[in-house]
């Protein structure tokens, strides 16, 4: 399978790998040696930082994209495996297909980061190589053990089709966790710049490297990055199925890609629901780590960043809910539950002001005078963490209910105790409403160090909510009877548009992200205790930050434009030479 | 004419990214700027000067202003209103000057009753004020509602040991005594600078303790740029040469700095 593509891919991975090791371990005496000749060096034109930045950020889409597919890509193939259904083998070999052809750029794209960094930063480089050099060796060699993982399970698709599929399916389960532990091995590096642990004053590593790697910040940035790779994963997948149906010339092909697009949005929507949970967690860290840091991140020079952050993520709640409001036109049976489209609209949509509402207003000085302040008598109690931690869970709430009711559009519960089960899941929507709305209340009234806690019992409550609504939803729904298979190809092509919005906006978000990550640092390159003396210290503001994202961005889905086409190139080829598509991706199902 | 869907997909796309890069820009621009260093060490300043200098460090540098308000209850830190005549009846036994002090630098020696114990010390990184810092907003804490009294030997020496400097740079590969010789020969600082038992000129600051209440960056690039570096209060402008990068070579003058570095 593939062998034309395969002779171009292979010596460039290779490249990007030998390189990336032979820089990683060049001997730590003489990074330091040529730190003492020069802190930082000037990259032509743009500057250090933002070619730093470009580069990082695109290596990071590049390897969420990659970790994040294979994740649901596996467990897709495992459902096929057991149900035999063949459209779930095409569908998840589809998605590997996709993974495969951004690997040798995520490769290259993290060769080149390195090279900037010990052209550009020796000094900031020779001192993570000196608290983390061990850790450089362990990811050279998960990195190739990863390559060679990810290329057999490629490749073997066919190879090790039938009895031998197991062995098929372990490799895919291989090759995430050995995506994974890169992940965590990376994140280590990372998290130590943002809340460096494991060492004395000096800065000099104290005891093992371990100590360093087991930050404030790595685990949870390990858990939220995990999630956020599926989520990003999805919405790429989707987009791209959105594309193949969008350009679509007959209906079965439509039908298929239909049926991928809503998989990809599925996957990103479940991981999306816990995504803000693992940010909860990231968050407190950080405040554990450093009081000062925390609270300049929420409420210092980058407390306009999270009315953006609001605001993408609204959109995302919106487009989400929209794209499965637009699917069930194509599900025969789903009129019964149109009338709570309304309802959830109006949910989402005061959830979505209110997130977004900033705590103090831009006014003029006659309009402050008028306000009283910068806060806004009424809407300013819509700006605080209360009020918006109260709107997050009721929207996440809402979007569960929306993909509870998509679930069962076109079914019918046999089960005799179907109108309790039923009491049951309300009862439980209900119930986590009402505590999460008490506790937004009541932290109105509270010191912030008692606040700071409601949310995670409001937190809390939306999980319990959604794991009891499952609990009773899967056996209630085993076995229903069906109103009709789900009319695939059929959906309004603006659902299309939705995907891609989606996948732009979270590649967006996450540029944001990255940039929130890094701008808590300030003017430090490690927080307190290596400090950035670069004439690009300064942390920029919002508005360049944006533009820099947007380039960034573009060229990222550039590339994978490029890419991706490169890889259809080689489908055609296939397709005139050997055996035909696929057809069974788009067999009347009901899921 | 009908467009591409290849077109039409890439329009939209640019379509919400350009939405989105908009929002960005319309709204507040703030900026992250590196604190500057402040040296009044050796000067004559005045206490109006001190106070001064010290409200700009507790809404900069310091940070001070992240948790705490001036005539407003905050629900992190307490209200500093009246905080120079209330701190000398906080704690019994201590000036305000003292409890200003010792809440700067050890701030969980006492923490007020109701707050979370959340303060760090400022002179530590990464707020890491140097003793000059540390004086002038020790000035400006007093001077809310008290008597500014407090004077440079009322801040302990060993404050802000490792204030601003970057514990984690990577030693200079210059040799001290060779720097001393150029600090006492070629560079020709002793004409206005003391450094310990070397030079005894007064035109400019005394430099004994350089070590301790300046960076690194600051003393490199203090020699390369005095003019652009400042002026410390209390001396002439002006006076310091440009000239140096010119005249010193390479090895001088990371010897130079070795020898500045060895000054605590």
């Amino acid at each position: 399978m593939n062998g034309p593509t395969m002779a171009w891919r292979w010596p460039s991975i290779l490249v990007a790998t030998v390189l990336t090791a032979a820089l990683a371990w060049a001997p730590p005496a003489g990074a330091e040696e040529a730190a003492r000749e020069a802190a930082y060096r000037a990259f032509p034109l743009i500057g250090s930082r933002l070619a730093v930045w470009a580069v990082a950020q695109l290596h990071l889409n590049f390897a969420a994209f990659i970790l994040g597919c294979p994740i649901f890509a596996v467990i897709i193939e495992i459902i096929g495996w057991r149900t035999g259904e063949e459209r779930y083998d095409w569908l998840a070999h589809e998605f590997v297909k996709l993974t495969f052809a951004a690997f040798s750029t995520t490769a290259l794209l993290g060769a080149l980061l390195l090279f900037l960094f010990v052209g550009y930063y020796p000094r900031f480089w020779t001192y993570m190589t000196s608290i983390f050099f061990p850790t450089y060796w362990v990811y050279a060699l998960l990195f190739f053990a990863e390559t060679f993982i990810v290329y057999l399970w490629y490749y073997g698709w066919d190879w090790l089709a039938g009895s031998r599929k197991w062995i098929h399916v372990g490799l895919g389960v291989l090759s995430n966790l050995v995506g994974t532990a890169i992940l965590f091995v990376a994140n280590s590096w990372v998290t130590f710049m943002i809340s460096p642990a494991g060492i004395d004053e000096s800065g000099a590593l104290r005891g093992g490297v371990w100590a360093a790697m087991n930050n404030f910040t790595w685990m949870p940035i390990n858990i939220h990055r995990l999630i956020a790779n599926i989520v990003f994963g999805g919405t790429i997948a989707a987009a791209y199925a959105a594309f193949r149906f969008l350009s679509a010339e007959t209906d079965e092909e439509r039908a298929r890609y239909d049926w991928m697009g809503y998989v990809g949005n599925f996957v990103a929507l479940a991981a999306f629901i816990v995504l803000p949970f693992a940010g909860y967690w990231l968050g407190r860290e950080i405040y554990a780590f450093n009081q000062t840091m925390g609270i300049t991140m929420m409420g210092g020079f980058m407390s306009w960043l999270w009315i953006v952050q609001a605001i993408l993520i609204g959109i995302l709640f919106l487009g989400s809910n929209y794209y499965l409001w637009l699917g069930m036109e194509r599900i025969p049976g789903s009129e019964r539950y149109r009338r709570f489209v309304p309802p959830m609209l109006l949910v989402l949509t005061v959830g979505f002001m209110i997130w977004a509402t900033p705590r103090s207003m831009v006014v003029t000085l006659d309009e402050a005078r008028a306000m009283g302040g910068t806060h806004h008598p009424f809407l300013g109690f819509f700006g605080v963490m209360s009020a918006k931690n109260t709107v997050v869970n009721l929207m996440i709430l809402t979007t569960f209910l929306s993909f509870v009711l998509y679930r069962r559009a076109n079914r019918e519960s046999v089960r005799p105790w179907v109108r309790t089960g039923m009491g049951v899941q309300w009862a439980a929507f209900l119930a986590a409403a009402a505590v999460v709305v008490f506790y937004g209340v009541y932290g109105y009234f509270v010191e912030s160090i008692v606040r700071i806690g409601f949310s995670v019992y409001q937190v809390l409550a939306v999980l319990a909510c959604i794991v009891v609504v499952m609990a009773i939803d899967i056996p209630m729904f085993r076995g229903a009877r069906s109103t009709g298979a789900i009319r695939w190809g059929t959906i309004a092509p603006r659902s299309q548009y939705v995907l891609i919005l989606l996948a732009v906006t979270f590649t967006w978000l996450m540029g944001l992200m990255g940039f929130a990550r890094s701008g808590i640092r300030q003017h430090w390159h490690v927080y307190g205790v290596l400090r950035d003396t670069s004439p690009d210290a300064v942390t920029p503001a919002l508005g360049y930050a944006a533009n820099v994202i947007t380039v960034v961005t573009v060229v990222f889905f550039a590339l994978v434009t490029f890419i991706f086409w490169l890889g259809g190139l080689g489908e055609k080829g296939r397709a005139r030479h050997s055996r035909p598509a696929a057809a069974a991706a788009a067999g009347g199902s009901r899921s | 004419m009908r467009l591409p869907v290849g077109v039409k997909v890439a329009f939209f796309a640019l379509l919400v990214m350009g939405t989105y890069t908009y929002f960005a820009n319309s709204i507040p621009q703030i900026e992250s700027r590196p604190p500057q260093e402040l040296s009044l060490e050796g000067g004559n300043v005045t206490p109006a000067q001190l106070v001064r200098a010290g409200e700009e460090i507790f809404k900069t540098k310091g940070t001070c202003e992240v948790c705490h308000r001036i005539g407003q209850k905050g629900t992190r830190a307490p209200d500093l209103a009246g905080i120079g005549a209330r701190a000398a009846r906080t704690r019994p036994g201590q000036s305000a000057k003292q409890y200003i002090i010792e809440s700067l630098l050890q701030p969980a020696a006492f923490v007020v009753e109701g707050y979370p114990p959340i303060m760090p010390a400022v002179d530590r990184p990464p707020i890491a004020l140097n003793r000059s810092e540390l004086w002038a907003l020790t000035a400006f804490l007093q001077s809310l509602g008290g008597t500014v009294d407090v004077t440079l030997d009322d801040i302990p020496k060993t404050a802000a040991a490792g204030a601003g400097a970057a514990p984690a740079e990577v030693k200079l590969p210059g040799d001290p005594r060779a720097g001393q010789a150029v600090f006492a020969g070629k560079g020709g600082c002793v004409a206005c600078h003391v450094a310990g038992k070397v030079g005894a000129g007064k035109v400019g600051p005394d430099l004994s303790q350089i070590a301790r209440i300046q960076t690194p960056d600051y003393i490199m690039r203090k020699i390369l740029d005095p003019a652009g570096m400042g002026t410390v209060a209390g001396y002439p402008g002006g006076v310091m040469p440009q000239t140096f990068g010119q005249t010193l070579s390479a090895r001088e003058y990371t010897d130079l700095v070795a020898f500045l570095l060895t000054l605590k």
